[in-house]
């Protein structure tokens, strides 16, 4: 949920009323102005995780990973077949305009610290020119659009495939 | 004996004041400074001064002064210093507008090392940028700088006084820490020395106010490296206190990893 609470925050003119009750949790997005509306409340991260769980994988949305610093990271979505381990790790980043250079960094710092093998960085609408390159540099895999929502079936897809590779 | 701050005078500033910088190359030799302070205290009074010997037979003394007269000017000084047989040369400059500067040194040497003076809330500042700019990406970040520093700082003490000697005088090492401002550390070792509890007042990492930082992640790191370099292994190290958690000092813990 708290990838369309980003997004939300991110667009101006937008206000945001966030409505938690027992174990439902519904965002609703009332633009002042005519912005794109964003409603949501499944085919998040933690649906996936969840949908990968089933399958016999262990995967966490959000995931809190200890990294070789001792310092804990957090990631919206995490498969971690050994404990405290990852296999892949995945984040988001949302912009109004092109996501820069310093938001792969900061991604980048954090799946340096944790190590896993696969790390994709989920990014709408896209990533600057500099930080293209530097998300090529650093390995991490980038998946891109102008609909938010349209990021986490691109990411399963990813993951799936990942994850099918080897073991849980 | 109170411990305090070193007072050290890159600069000074006094308004109103006549202020000169004395330096003078002197013969290392017993008795040269109190000749040329004999001389001096008849028309400065010395703010800070230093001296250090150097490797050729001679000694530099520097001071930072007043004048207590205010048509003092820096060739009488100079003349001054150069009527006595101590003194090699002199050279003598004065601040301009209250403010006096160090223009002779340019930087300090510890041992054979070259060091930077920093101000201490700048470097944690940058320590904390970092970790807001990346997160706890960043904070990991100062975790290996830390461990790289220690590791390497551990080396050149091994270098110069032998791994042995590094090994059983940890608690006199430590105040070489504390002596260049990075906090007062007292360490503990446990059964076999595997494991030690170290504790650091007033810690640098930790001294700014207003720090968003939850906890000492390049300190932790130091002393994890250096403990790598001294002992030949690994070690894991935690932070049990911390004063950006309400602690009054902070406590790290090491262990064989």
């Amino acid at each position: 949920m708290r990838f369309w609470s980003i997004l939300a925050a991110v667009l101006p003119l937008t206000a945001i009323i966030l409505v938690r009750e027992s174990a439902a949790t519904l965002l609703f997005s009332l633009p002042i102005a005519p912005l794109p509306l964003v409603v949501e409340s499944k085919g998040d991260f933690e649906s996936m995780a969840n949908s990968l769980n089933r399958k016999g994988f262990k995967a966490q949305a959000p995931a809190a990973i200890v990294g070789k610093s001792g310092v804990k990271h957090e990631f919206a979505f995490a498969l971690t077949p050994d404990a405290g381990k990852a296999k892949i790790v995945v984040d988001t980043e949302l912009s109004v305009g092109e996501v820069d250079e310093m938001k792969v960094l900061k991604f980048y710092v954090k799946v340096f610290d944790v190590g896993p093998e696969k790390a994709v960085l989920c990014v709408c609408p896209r990533l600057g020119e500099r930080a293209a390159t530097l998300a090529k540099e650093y390995g991490i895999t980038v998946l891109e659009n102008d609909v938010p929502r349209k990021l986490i079936p691109m990411a399963e897809k990813v993951v799936n495939e990942i994850a099918a590779t080897g073991a849980n | 004996m109170i411990e305090g701050k070193k007072k050290i005078f890159p600069v000074h500033y006094a308004p109103g004041k006549k202020l000169f910088h004395i330096v003078v190359t002197l013969s290392d030799a017993p008795g040269s400074y109190s000749s040329i302070l004999d001389l001096v205290r008849t028309k400065v009074n010395l703010i800070g001064t230093s001296t250090y010997t150097r490797n050729d037979g001679t000694a530099i003394f520097s001071g930072f002064s007043e004048a207590l007269t205010p048509t003092l000017t820096g060739k009488e000084l100079e003349k001054l210093i150069m009527s006595s047989k101590a003194a090699i040369s002199a050279q003598v400059s004065e601040g301009r507008d209250g403010i006096l500067v160090d223009t002779f040194h340019t930087g300090f040497v510890v041992g054979d090392e070259e060091y930077i003076l920093m101000r201490r809330d700048g470097l944690v500042h940058v320590f904390d940028r970092v970790s807001k700019m990346l997160g706890s990406g960043g904070d990991a970040l100062l975790f290996e700088e830390g461990v790289a520093m220690g590791q390497r700082n551990a080396e050149m003490m091994i270098r110069n006084v032998g791994v042995q000697r590094v090994r059983d005088q940890t608690g006199v090492l430590n105040r070489f820490l504390a002596a260049q401002g990075w906090g007062i550390l007292e360490a503990e070792g446990g059964p076999g020395r595997d494991e030690f509890t170290v504790r650091v007042v007033d810690c640098f990492e930790c001294s700014a106010n207003g720090s968003s930082r939850k906890g000492c992640n390049f300190m932790r790191g130091y002393l994890a490296g250096g403990a790598k370099s001294t002992f030949g292994r690994e070690f894991d190290s935690k932070e049990a206190k911390c004063r950006l958690r309400g602690a009054d000092a902070c406590e790290f813990q090491l262990s064989p990893a």
